[in-house]
């Protein structure tokens, strides 16, 4: 899988900064407890006071580092962890590795992203988004809780954008408490909703310990993936992995890449004589009369190579073309389908 | 908490989210919390007693023979009550009970229909009706308190926060009579009334011409696009008619095009029991405090115990609107002038 990403660099820069990050990352986190937690309910309106306290002190960074992730077909929800706009999110809301996203930030502004590795067995995606932040402070992000210290009844509260992005909603919380933990989920009794997939779960001093996941057939049963997840396949994901086989996310099988042309062999190349409708040629401004030179930088001269190149790659590749238009020589960059 | 008819909430699997929680690792026993400390249990909702207090006084609840089918806010110590008109129309058996004391003679005295809300007279004395608070503006992760179950004596509190921004939320899919119309040149002919839209009830009839809505003749479906342009779900216009020859003239109640005619999406799927109206309300706060279409109606209050709006839709899984206190603290005073005149 990551050496079929050696023809791709566009984002890499983006990509290495955030590699910077996951270092930064590795820094003993601040200690930190909320009082209530010690308490196996509040007992007063003093204890209740103070749970609201924190909540709405924590929720202004909290909102504005939870985005909205648009597929396209559909939404989800992510948050920033780092100023430089590296997102967690759900592999089953990013899908695949090396995806073109748009994350949509708190005030509707929208930016273009890739996503980067995920773990299709428990649930764990990053995203990167490749726009420069709007100003040096980079963009809102919110601090990782590393250590693990979340238990049992502890108050969390969740946030996401359930149902899709409405601006004048805004993200929507929760207030729950932690009810279960095992391995690879833990779960809280703040109901969640399509499009909450993905979005962050808090400590109540707006430290992020979950991702939201999936739901039970009760209203309380909302599951979450521990941020311990994460940070064990950190550097993986970092690096683009596809880990583990479904069921949040199928591996793009070799073969059924689709590129969407018929063509012919001309001089220097083949000629494109078809451009399939909905197709990603289609998508891409490819048209009838193109010449495509080369494919990821090896020869297409006869049908049959460009058909043996294709066998060999997947759904969502990379592919940069170089063909000849009007007599000029282009570049063009984009992702195969799936056929 | 179970026979407190939470069951139906909960009797709606989303098929893909079971199969996703098959995938989930084994929990053991002693790493869930128990129960009673849940935001729904026992324990935790103990330290919410002053509150429940004004919600046993104050939370009416409807009944349809034995069925509890909505809540109510009271609001006058004479027994005048608002509550969520779409869920207590057309019920002939109609109880209420406020405190412990059952009321057998309900009168709707009147409906706002761009609210949702009916205003209904019991023969009650010196109850105590809910406290109007000054404002409903309560940043998001305010607590608030409402009506979460009931049993014959005791109403029982469930407690949340606000957790997203007041606003409008239009009528889903726009403005509707609830008719089919057929494909004519020059005229609007009905090829049919849908269920349950303000056309059937009106009494329009498939064959019917549509000459014009209030006053302004509409030729094709662009003059009547045009025609309800602006109109909010609830609001009445006057429909002219062609039927068998003669002219007749009819008051329809506009509904919402997505609450009439949608299939049901994943998220409601998802979501279980959600509330048949709950689009077209021109101002709403949110809080996240489960409930279903029979837990509306009822107040939602702060920490005072003061009311701050009044549940009028369950959204889906994770929304409930509410009205807010200033819009109801108008409504109610003009649906109790209207009521007196």
């Amino acid at each position: 899988m990551v050496t079929r990403w050696k023809y791709w660099n566009a984002s890499m820069s983006k990509i290495a900064k955030a590699l910077i990050l996951s270092i930064s990352l590795g820094l003993p986190p601040l200690a930190s407890a909320f009082p209530l937690n010690s308490k196996k309910a509040p007992e007063s309106l003093e204890d209740l006071l103070e749970i609201q306290a924190a909540l709405q002190a924590a929720l202004p960074n909290a909102e504005a580092a939870t985005v909205c992730v648009d597929l396209g077909e559909g939404t989800g929800s992510g948050v920033i962890v780092s100023k430089d706009g590296l997102v967690m999110t759900a592999a089953h809301v990013s899908t695949a590795v090396g995806k073109k996203v748009t994350i949509i930030m708190e005030d509707g502004t929208k930016l273009k992203a890739e996503t980067l590795g995920l773990m299709a067995e428990t649930d764990a995606a990053l995203i990167q988004i490749l726009e420069d932040a709007p100003n040096e402070n980079g963009y809102p992000f919110v601090e990782v809780n590393q250590t693990d210290d979340t238990k049992l009844g502890d108050w969390v509260f969740s946030l996401g954008h359930s149902g899709g992005f409405k601006k004048e909603r805004g993200a929507v919380v929760r207030i729950a408490r932690l009810v279960r933990m095992a391995n690879n989920t833990i779960q809280t009794d703040g109901t969640l909703i399509g499009g909450d997939s993905g979005g962050p779960l808090f400590d109540m001093d707006g430290r992020l310990i979950g991702i939201h996941s999936r739901v039970g057939p009760q209203l309380p049963v909302n599951m979450h993936v521990p941020v311990r997840v994460f940070l064990d396949s950190w550097d993986r994901m970092m690096k683009s992995e596809f880990i583990g086989e479904g069921p949040f996310a199928q591996k793009p099988e070799i073969g059924k890449g689709f590129l969407g042309v018929g063509t012919e062999p001309v001089d220097g190349g083949l000629e494109i004589t078809k451009v399939g409708k909905g197709s990603p040629a289609e998508n891409e401004g490819l048209v009838v009369g193109d010449v495509i030179k080369s494919f990821n930088g090896e020869k297409t001269e006869t049908k049959e190579r460009m058909k043996e190149l294709l066998a060999e790659m997947a759904p969502g590749d990379k592919l940069e073309l170089e063909i000849i238009r009007d007599g000029k020589n282009e570049t063009i960059k984009m992702q195969l389908g799936s056929r | 908490m179970e026979k407190m008819k939470r069951s139906r909430c909960s009797s709606v699997r989303a098929r893909l989210a079971v199969l996703w929680l098959a995938c989930a690792g084994v929990v053991s026993a002693q790493q869930s919390l128990e129960t009673t400390f849940r935001i729904t249990g026992d324990t935790v909702l103990a330290v919410f007693s002053p509150q429940a207090e004004v919600i046993q006084k104050c939370s009416a609840v409807f009944y349809d023979g034995r069925d509890e089918i909505a809540y109510g806010v009271v609001i006058s110590e004479d027994g005048y009550v608002l509550t969520k008109a779409s869920e207590i129309e057309g019920i002939e058996d109609l109880s209420v009970r406020v405190d412990k004391e059952s009321y057998k003679d309900v009168v709707v005295i009147s409906v706002d229909a761009r609210w949702d809300v009916a205003l209904v007279k019991v023969d009650g004395e010196r109850l105590e009706p809910a406290v109007f608070a000054e404002s409903s503006d309560l940043a998001q992760g305010t607590w608030v308190v409402v009506n979460g179950a009931t049993s014959r004596t005791k109403r029982r509190v469930l407690a949340g926060v606000i957790s997203a921004n007041a606003r409008e939320i239009p009528a889903d899919g726009g403005v509707v009579l609830g008719v089919e119309l057929g494909n004519d040149k020059d005229k609007l002919v009905i090829k049919a009334v849908t269920e349950g839209g303000g056309a059937e009830t009106a009494g329009m009839q498939a064959e019917d011409i549509l000459k014009a809505v209030d006053g302004v003749e509409v030729k094709d479906l662009e003059g009547l696009v045009e025609a309800l342009e602006g109109k909010k779900e609830g609001d009445k216009v006057s429909i002219s008619l062609i039927r068998k020859k003669e002219s007749l003239e009819l008051e329809v109640e506009l509904s919402a095009r997505g609450e009439l005619f949608a299939e049901a999406d994943r998220n409601d799927q998802m979501s279980g029991d959600f509330s048949k109206r709950r689009s077209g309300f021109p101002r709403v706060i949110q809080h996240d405090i489960l409930a279903n279409s029979q837990t509306m109606g009822g107040p939602v209050i702060n920490l005072e115990g003061h009311l701050v709006g009044m549940n009028i839709a369950r959204a889906n899984r994770a929304e409930t609107f509410a009205i807010p206190v200033e819009e109801l603290r108008e409504l109610s005073e003009r649906m109790l002038r209207e009521s007196k005149n």
